[in-house]
């Protein structure tokens, strides 16, 4: 062997397979820019078949870095006794708090009829990987499609939610974490149900993305799910806002560095249905029911509209100065008020 | 006979030298993609990948072809979850850098053989962040930057460990007698 011979460069013409790889390497890009399901199903295929070992050599792992951990908690064993002490004495509070709200919610949802939320099944998953890259950051949980995780469904541990499905394989699903750089959920701001979007740029806490230009954010607020779009279901805890370098970011609630079993929530909106006849505002007003059918001319159509109008259309006898605009006011709000 | 069995060890010998670039360029990748963090994703993981390309591409560039960087960078592509082709291009147009400055980079020691690798990881870094830039989104740099700088600190255990796969297999290094 070591007596061998060798180039040391190539022929002239050896630049020419570099040339093509890299004409090839360009159709890649533009490629998985079109048809990325191609490279998604290859990871898939991948993670399945490498399941059995990530979970064995998961488990190592896990207990070195409990190991590890251990030694920082020795010392701050007890300052963290007493401040668990003094949370749990709040929370204990906090509890008694919500199982009485959670009691008159129930009362007042069927004093209204309200429609009930959606029944939300669940699997319980094990974190089996974590990959931690500049373009994604990722988790792999030991559940797949034959676990009916699909996906787009939520991750969820038991502070709050970590993120929500990116690839189901058969035996194993990758997830996209709220801190991915791709990541985007449409959340509500509570307290006053103002709506925005989370929006992951790999740091440890996601900035927010208001949709309304007015909205003001305070330290502390809370962001949950809002459940635009049917794929996550509402008011799954995300976490608070936080004020950051003169702006507001969002302190997740969960750890996803730390979470080794996980909820993936089966959610699925059901499709709306439109109200019952009766139950349409027109009918309810005295009207017609619009008909699908725009045959008929606009003049037509607005004829038996407006005949209704006039026996609502009462003027307030407070302002008999001004009658011609009293027909000009919508119907429908006339209905309202003398309801 | 024993010239005969003599024959096929060399042959299967020459022909495990041929892929052996390959293989360490693609376990090198594997190992680097496990889903497993020690530091709890704190630093993201280094392109482990680049260092067969740089190593044999300086040490015996008829050995790392450019067909064998595209199966690295497509491997890379697939197990690292980013968006896809992006490392495929990036390890290519590196490798091409590298193969055409080979003199410059291999008259490299020391500390200056690292300043090396760091370059061509440098180039990597550059051109993957460019083409995502451009066809997807701007990511932050900081990430980027951590992980060019795991891939240098990587390069100098995994250049030994190359080293002496190379020696035990393939033969003795450029600069050695």
């Amino acid at each position: 062997m070591a007596n061998v011979t060798w180039k040391i460069a190539r022929r002239g013409n050896a630049q020419l397979p570099l040339v093509i790889v890299t004409a090839l390497a360009l159709v890649l890009v533009l490629l998985g820019k079109a048809e990325p399901a191609l490279f998604d199903r290859a990871r898939m295929a991948m993670t399945d078949g490498m399941r059995p070992f990530l979970a064995a050599a998961h488990e190592p792992i896990v207990r070195f870095d409990r190991f590890v951990g251990s030694f920082d908690e020795l010392f701050a064993v007890y300052q963290e006794n007493l401040r668990l002490k003094d949370e749990n004495a709040r929370l204990r509070q906090w509890r008694n708090v919500a199982v009485v709200m959670e009691d008159r919610v129930k009362r007042y949802q069927a004093l209204l009829h309200a429609v009930p939320d959606p029944a939300l099944h669940s699997v319980l998953a094990r974190v089996i990987g974590r990959a931690n890259r500049p373009f994604l950051e990722t988790m792999i949980l030991d559940a797949g499609a034959a676990n009916n995780v699909k996906p787009g469904q939520a991750v969820v541990d038991a502070k709050g939610m970590i993120g929500r499905i990116y690839l189901a394989g058969n035996r194993t699903s990758w997830v996209i974490l709220l801190t991915d750089l791709n990541s985007r959920i449409p959340v509500t701001i509570a307290p006053g149900n103002r709506q925005a979007i989370l929006v992951g740029d790999n740091t440890a806490m996601p900035s927010l993305d208001t949709l309304s230009q007015i909205v003001t954010l305070r330290p502390g607020d809370q962001i949950v799910s809002s459940g635009d779009g049917g794929l996550l279901p509402p008011g799954l805890p995300i976490g608070t806002v936080v004020e950051q370098g003169g702006g507001y970011r969002v302190a997740l609630l969960a750890d996803a560095a730390s979470s080794e079993d996980v909820e993936v929530l089966a959610f699925r909106q059901p499709p709306e249905q439109p109200p019952a006849l009766p139950e349409l505002p027109a009918v309810a007003a005295g009207l017609p029911p619009a008909t699908a059918a725009p045959a008929a001319p606009p003049a037509a159509a607005a004829a038996p509209e407006a005949k209704p109008v006039k026996p609502v259309a009462v003027a307030p006898p407070a302002k008999p100065a001004a009658p011609a605009a009293q027909p000009t006011s919508p119907p429908a709000d006339d209905a309202d008020e003398e309801r | 006979m024993g010239t005969a069995e003599g024959t096929g060890f060399v042959m299967s010998g020459r022909v495990l030298s041929g892929f052996l670039p390959l293989l360490c360029g693609l376990a090198a990748v594997l190992i680097s993609n496990l889903p497993l963090s020690l530091t709890n994703g704190l630093v993201p993981a280094p392109l482990l990948g680049l260092v067969p390309i740089y190593f044999w591409c300086l040490v015996r560039p008829d050995l790392m072809t450019p067909a064998a960087v595209f199966a690295i960078g497509l491997l890379e592509d697939i197990v690292a979850g980013g968006p896809p082709g992006i490392w495929t291009l990036s390890f290519v147009i590196t490798f091409g850098v590298i193969d055409r400055q080979r003199e410059s980079f291999a008259g490299l020691a020391g500390l200056g053989a690292v300043l090396g690798f760091a370059t061509a990881s440098l180039i990597a870094c550059v051109v993957a962040y460019a083409v995502t830039a451009a066809l997807y989104r701007f990511a932050p740099v900081g990430p980027m930057v951590a992980e060019l700088a795991m891939t240098v600190l990587f390069y100098i255990p995994g250049v030994y460990l190359i080293g002496i796969i190379h020696r035990r297999l393939v033969g003795p290094l450029r600069s050695e007698p």
